[in-house]
């Protein structure tokens, strides 16, 4: 027996129920919770389009409050990583960082102790970007490049996510 | 709405899959991977994982329903490979039992092996990327094979034992604040296995199996490995033992986050929407009416 509470479908049979098909652009992400979002918000706080040319060219950005500083950048087991930190994302009270393996995009996220883990490697976490980004050079296999279009939040190809509602949901 | 059949159905521990189970459930999977519903699913992954220490509504990950989440992602899976042959379900993979690398699922007429050592590609079994089958399309890596490094060769780690498994079964609450990856208690987070430690303790329980089987499964597109299927399978049947051991206990928190604490609007409570689906983690408590685990 299925029965509303509070308009949502609650009891055993409401498992079933409340069917989101997997792909649709979910209510989340477009409503403002979702993954994308928080990095859309990140990127926006900092000037989206002061950006792109950075992300494009793996530069630091110009035009920003902050141009950011190379933090680390070095060939690691013949991966050439480098990373660029800024104070853009101020809304999350931490610095933002911009890190790539060969050229491409490494998307790092958060963990609430300040760690940090990457797409590449995605259940455990590192004390900081370098770790992280020297660990997702260990996992990738030789020959691998990361995606040219990163899978998460960003949008580096020009088409920032903030602007065209760009949520990865590929027709 | 009609789940599409009303009995209740039985998912089996892969170990125990006779021939013919084995090559229908294989068969379902290349089926939905080919009309492109299973590349949804791994997009839909990737969508959800919110990490806790941005901002933002944590549902799949590093939160109270992490369980509830995939739960309700497996029978989403299973609906769709039902729909195709309605007498497949996921089966299990037990870890605690099935620890070789050449063994368990990891035969020829089931998952394939482990990677070859030069790029890590899974060359065995229905997946392995020259059968044309199982191309992988939304990935990290620019790669468009499957790949796996079970153990992870070149520096080895060991699954989680019956003991760490234990450890997260033995806990009597659910979860508990600050309702993230840092929780030092509770059954949620020690079964996804956030650990604090440094090196090879940093992986616990779930987060361990997915470092162990290396490759896809432990990036970002996790979903393209059908492990994924299998291994959270069996997460969700250690859901249902902490039930069975720890009768009343329920999911937790019970009532959302007030305005003003730092998880207000970042978790799901037991009676809140768990996106992206219009169900509850109460209502996913108890699904012994859609199938249960032999």
């Amino acid at each position: 027996m299925v029965v509303s509470v509070g308009g949502v479908t609650s009891g055993v049979a409401g498992a079933l129920d409340g069917q989101a098909r997997p792909g649709r652009v979910p209510d989340v992400v477009r409503s403002g919770s979702g993954r994308r979002d928080v990095l859309r918000g990140l990127f926006a706080a900092a000037g989206a389009l002061a950006l792109a040319p950075l992300v494009a060219a793996s530069r630091p950005p110009r035009g920003a409050d902050d141009p950011g500083e190379v933090a680390f950048d070095e060939t690691y087991r013949g991966r050439h990583i480098r990373g660029i930190k800024t104070t853009a994302g101020r809304d999350f009270g931490a610095d933002s960082w911009h890190v790539t393996v060969d050229g491409r995009q490494l998307e790092l996220m958060r963990r609430a102790d300040g760690t940090w883990l990457s797409m590449v490697d995605h259940y455990r976490s590192y004390d900081t970007p370098l770790e992280a980004a020297r660990a997702a050079v260990d996992e990738l296999g030789p020959g691998q490049q990361l995606r040219e279009t990163p899978m998460g939040h960003t949008g580096t190809t020009g088409e920032m996510d903030g602007m065209g509602g760009h949520h990865g949901v590929r027709p | 709405m009609a789940w599409g059949d009303t009995m209740v159905y039985v998912r089996k521990d892969a170990s125990t899959l006779t021939s013919a189970e084995k090559r229908r459930f294989v068969k379902a999977m290349l089926e939905i991977k080919r009309r492109g519903e299973y590349d949804e699913f791994v997009r839909m992954h990737i969508d959800y994982y919110v990490t806790d220490g941005e901002g933002g509504l944590r549902t799949a990950h590093m939160a109270p329903s992490f369980l509830p989440w995939h739960r309700r992602f497996l029978l989403d899976l299973e609906r769709a490979l039902r729909r195709v042959d309605a007498s497949v379900t996921v089966p299990y993979w037990d870890w605690t039992k099935d620890r070789k690398a050449g063994a368990g699922p990891w035969t020829a007429d089931l998952l394939g092996g482990t990677g070859r050592r030069s790029d890590r590609q899974v060359t065995t079994g229905p997946f392995a990327y020259a059968t044309g089958n199982w191309t992988i399309k939304e990935g990290v890596t620019d790669g468009e094979f499957l790949t796996r490094d079970l153990g992870r060769a070149r520096d080895p780690i060991e699954l989680p034992t019956k003991a760490e498994l234990e450890s997260a079964l033995a806990d009597p609450v659910y979860d508990v604040s600050p309702w993230d990856s840092t929780a030092a208690k509770g059954f949620r987070n020690r079964l996804e296995g956030w650990g604090s430690g440094r090196g090879s303790a940093a992986w616990r329980n779930h987060n361990r199996v997915h470092r162990w089987v290396g490759g896809v499964m432990v990036g970002g597109a996790s979903v393209n490995d059908p492990v994924f299927w299998l291994h959270h399978a069996f997460v969700d049947l250690q859901w249902s033992r902490w039930q069975r051991r720890h009768p009343g206990a329920r999911y937790l928190p019970a009532k959302p986050a007030q305005p003003g604490s730092a998880q207000y609007r970042r978790i799901v409570a037991r009676h809140e929407k768990l996106p992206p689906w219009d169900v509850t983690p109460d209502s996913l408590e108890d699904v012994g009416g859609i199938y249960r685990y032999a």
